[in-house]
């Protein structure tokens, strides 16, 4: 039975004639080819390390090792896409086997960490320093390490997955383990924690009675002074308490009912905010005829509404921010180098790029198989395209106005000019992006889920076609600013700005043009690639 | 004489080497209720598909009411309403913001698209739901993109098993709307997987097994000797029986 449903998942995932499964391809060589490497790596480290390094160093990367394999479940938890065992529960399968299928498939998602496990493994059984061939414990300490991990980030999944159903939870949630994330980096980066940091994960690990300083303990028993036997009863009972937490978990998510959880609350009567929020999306029918306004009216309300959206556009301008700021600030110095005149404009390119992976790039992405409206509709799409880029446009600039307003606040920015500066170069580069992002919507649609905070998957065709675009799509921009440095004139600068939006204002209404029509010409396969349903396991 | 509502000829549409819709023909007058019957994979969603304009036909020629698809296919989409197999609803607007989308993108000033949501959501009996469309149950879903395809006013309903997942309250409702639409002139072409609604709806009905219309007619000339549709339908697509070969169930 196990065997059935994993068969059913693995022909769910084949690859078949799917466009982009040549490059899906070489993105898993490469990766699990560099972990490959990774894996030799650590073999020759611990062939080589001295009894003192293996001491104090083996425990900290078994700490790495098990806080990866935490990570990887857990974002992709808070990002929506995994399995759904839930929906097995029609058959007459017992839970304990669903949960196993769970375990094994759940090793899929940081084999990584089993390469690396492997190679650390054989280099310790030939270095005469850890105990060599005598260390034979190492057999039982690293599947029973492994099991934890397992079994823990599978449980911690669960748990995850049961609260980032509630309906805005996700979102902070996510909010908050991307910002527990990225702590570690920026405090590196502006040198400020550095030490403390480190000091702080040392400290962690060699803790006594930890899963990953008792493995160490078991793989090298010269450094446990006596004590392995002990340390592997203290693995195996932590193994035994992931086990538990794990099945509970899963359990529990079982006979979770999510849609419940994700209802709307319907309070009586209207409220004002929601009059407000009414109002302010009938604005674009005061600047702009139908069918514009109501695609435009459409889009604002749905985006607003979407999760993933919500989520991106709060990153937009929180971690636009976190990210740039320790850079620009000169990264270790800790000095802040206030006022820094590129500042805005790069946090808000940032925001820009992001919006886009949910809003110019793949346009028809949520509307899913119900883009098919668009094409049923007395309208010509140039319309429908035109009223999303517009849609599109007004979360940018709010986004940069929300940017303006906390730099402002900081004194990051340098002032109005900047401001007025920013809100130009933002809209050049629009008028690019969304020339090809038209493009890109008709000729790589993909259904996305509203629910869901990031994609993964077969995304990797799409995002190596981005990032071959951005550097494109800005360049006339970047022109401007060098003719600016080199001539160290503002006319110079304001010329070649004005030169870059003509440029892309021709073509932006070329690539409409073309995408209205090639959107016509392949409707069939566009609504095929947004109708694309799910396997019989995973969600993806 | 007027048009037919759906002229079709010599219609073919493949996917790689296997004929979904091949030669299929078909004739329509308008102010009929037109049943198009079929098994599974015969054929029908693609037809439908093909004279919404949503799949271009490989070759043969498509007009409907007097229009030619696709050159004045613009003419024909402000003419049809269409309730398609999978509701093509977006998940997060509510009913009333859906339907109001749809009067605005069909030509309808705001206020009477507004105005007409409300009529068709409260008959609908949706007026209460201000949930997102992606909670809404099938047969809800079913109302709402009936009530879409209403909101025009169209002169051609094109229905693929419309009645599907909704309840009988909902199918009797959703029925007699349908007769008083034909009674005051619209013409429907609807699929249905139940033979018995097709038969008593329908005065005009088609089969089509394997991309081929294998007969079509008035439902008096389909029935042959006081059979039933349902007898019609199986014989003429000729499922046999063979369950003595399953001597385990």
């Amino acid at each position: 039975m196990i065997a059935a449903i994993l068969r059913a998942q693995l022909l769910s995932m084949r690859l078949g004639a799917r466009r982009g499964a040549l490059l899906d391809i070489l993105t898993g060589v490469l990766w699990y080819g560099l972990w490959t490497g990774a894996a030799v790596a650590a073999c020759v480290l611990a062939l080589q390390a001295d009894l003192s390094w293996l001491h104090s160093h083996l425990p900290l990367v078994l700490l790495g090792i098990c806080g990866y394999w935490q990570i990887i479940p857990v974002l992709s938890a808070s990002m929506g896409t995994g399995l759904d065992m839930r929906k097995l529960l029609l058959y007459p399968v017992a839970h304990r086997k669903l949960f196993l299928v769970e375990v094994l498939l759940r090793l899929t998602t940081a084999a990584e960490m089993v390469l690396v496990l492997t190679g650390g493994s054989i280099g310790l059984l030939f270095n005469p320093a850890a105990g060599g061939w005598r260390a034979a414990h190492l057999a039982a300490a690293m599947p029973i390490f492994v099991c934890f991990n397992l079994l823990l980030a599978s449980g911690v999944r669960s748990l995850l997955e049961r609260l980032l159903a509630r309906r805005r939870v996700r979102e902070l949630l996510t909010f908050f383990l991307l910002a527990i994330y990225l702590a570690p980096r920026v405090l590196v980066q502006s040198g400020t924690g550095r030490h403390t940091l480190g000091g702080g994960l040392s400290a962690l690990a060699r803790v006594l009675g930890f899963p990953w300083s008792a493995a160490a303990r078991v793989a090298v028993p010269a450094a446990s002074g006596g004590f392995e036997w002990l340390a592997l009863l203290s693995l195996g009972g932590w193994a035994l308490a992931a086990l538990w937490f794990g099945f509970t978990q899963f359990e529990r998510n079982l006979r979770y009912d999510a849609l419940a959880a994700q209802a709307t609350p319907l309070p009586p009567g209207v409220s004002r905010w929601q009059e407000r929020k009414e109002r302010l999306y009938r604005v674009p029918s005061l600047f702009w005829r139908d069918p514009l306004a109501a695609i435009i009216e459409k889009e604002l309300r749905s985006l607003a509404r979407t999760p993933r959206f919500r989520m991106i556009f709060i990153m937009g301008f929180t971690f636009g921010l976190v990210v740039w700021f320790p850079m620009l600030a000169g990264r270790r110095s800790g000095q802040v180098a206030t006022g820094s005149h590129y500042f805005l404009v790069v946090v808000c390119l940032y925001a820009l790029t992001l919006l886009g992976q949910v809003t110019y790039w793949n346009c028809f992405g949520f509307d899913r198989s119900a883009a098919a409206v668009y094409f049923v509709a007395p309208q010509p799409l140039r319309k429908t395209l035109a009223g999303k880029n517009i849609a599109s446009l007004f979360f940018v600039y709010l986004e940069v106005l929300v940017l303006a307003a906390i730099t402002a606040a900081l004194q990051l920015s340098g002032g109005l000019r900047t401001v007025i500066e920013t809100l130009v170069v933002v809209g050049i580069c629009s008028l690019y992006l969304l020339a090809l992002g038209n493009l890109s919507s008709v000729h790589y649609p993909r259904a996305l889920r509203p629910e869901r905070v990031s994609q993964g998957g077969r995304s990797s065709r799409f995002q190596g076609l981005i990032f071959l675009l951005y550097p494109l799509a800005l360049t006339p921009v970047l022109l401007a600013y060098l003719a600016r440095y080199a001539f160290g004139s503002e006319a110079v600068f304001a010329a070649g700005l004005a030169m870059a939006a003509v440029l892309g204002a021709v073509l932006y209404g070329m690539a409409l043009e073309s995408a209205a029509g090639d959107a016509d010409l392949r409707r069939e396969q566009i609504l095929q690639e947004l109708s694309r349903g799910e396997g019989p396991l995973a969600s993806e | 004489m007027s048009t037919p509502a759906i002229l079709v000829r010599a219609l073919r549409k493949s996917y790689g080497s296997k004929a979904a819709v091949d030669g299929v023909d078909l004739e329509i007058p308008r102010g009929s209720f037109f049943g198009f019957l079929g098994p599974n994979g015969a054929g029908k969603s693609t037809t439908i598909r093909m004279l919404t304009g949503l799949i271009p036909a490989d070759s043969g020629s498509i007009e409907i009411l007097g229009y030619r698809m696709p050159e004045q296919s613009l003419e024909i989409k402000r003419r049809i309403g269409l309730v398609p197999d999978e509701s093509l609803l977006f998940d997060r607007l509510t009913g009333a913001e859906f339907l109001e989308f749809v009067g605005r993108m069909y030509g309808l000033g705001r206020s009477t698209a507004i105005e007409r949501a409300g009529d068709l959501l409260e008959l609908f009996e949706l007026q209460a739901d201000r949930k997102m469309i992606g909670e809404y149950s099938k047969g809800m879903r079913k109302r709402v993109a009936m009530a879409a395809s209403l909101i025009h006013h169209p002169e051609l309903f094109l229905m693929d098993e419309p009645f599907e997942g909704v309840d009988a309250m909902g199918a009797r409702l959703m029925k007699d709307i349908l007769i008083d639409q034909v009674k005051r002139g619209a013409t429907i072409f609807l699929t249905s997987h139940v033979l018995e609604v097709v038969e008593r709806l329908c005065d005009r009905v088609a089969i089509i097994h394997h991309g081929r219309i294998v007969d079509s007619g008035t439902l008096e000339e389909l029935r042959s000797g006081g059979e039933s549709l349902e007898d019609a339908f199986v014989r003429l697509v000729g499922a046999g029986h063979q369950m003595e070969r399953l001597d385990w169930l």
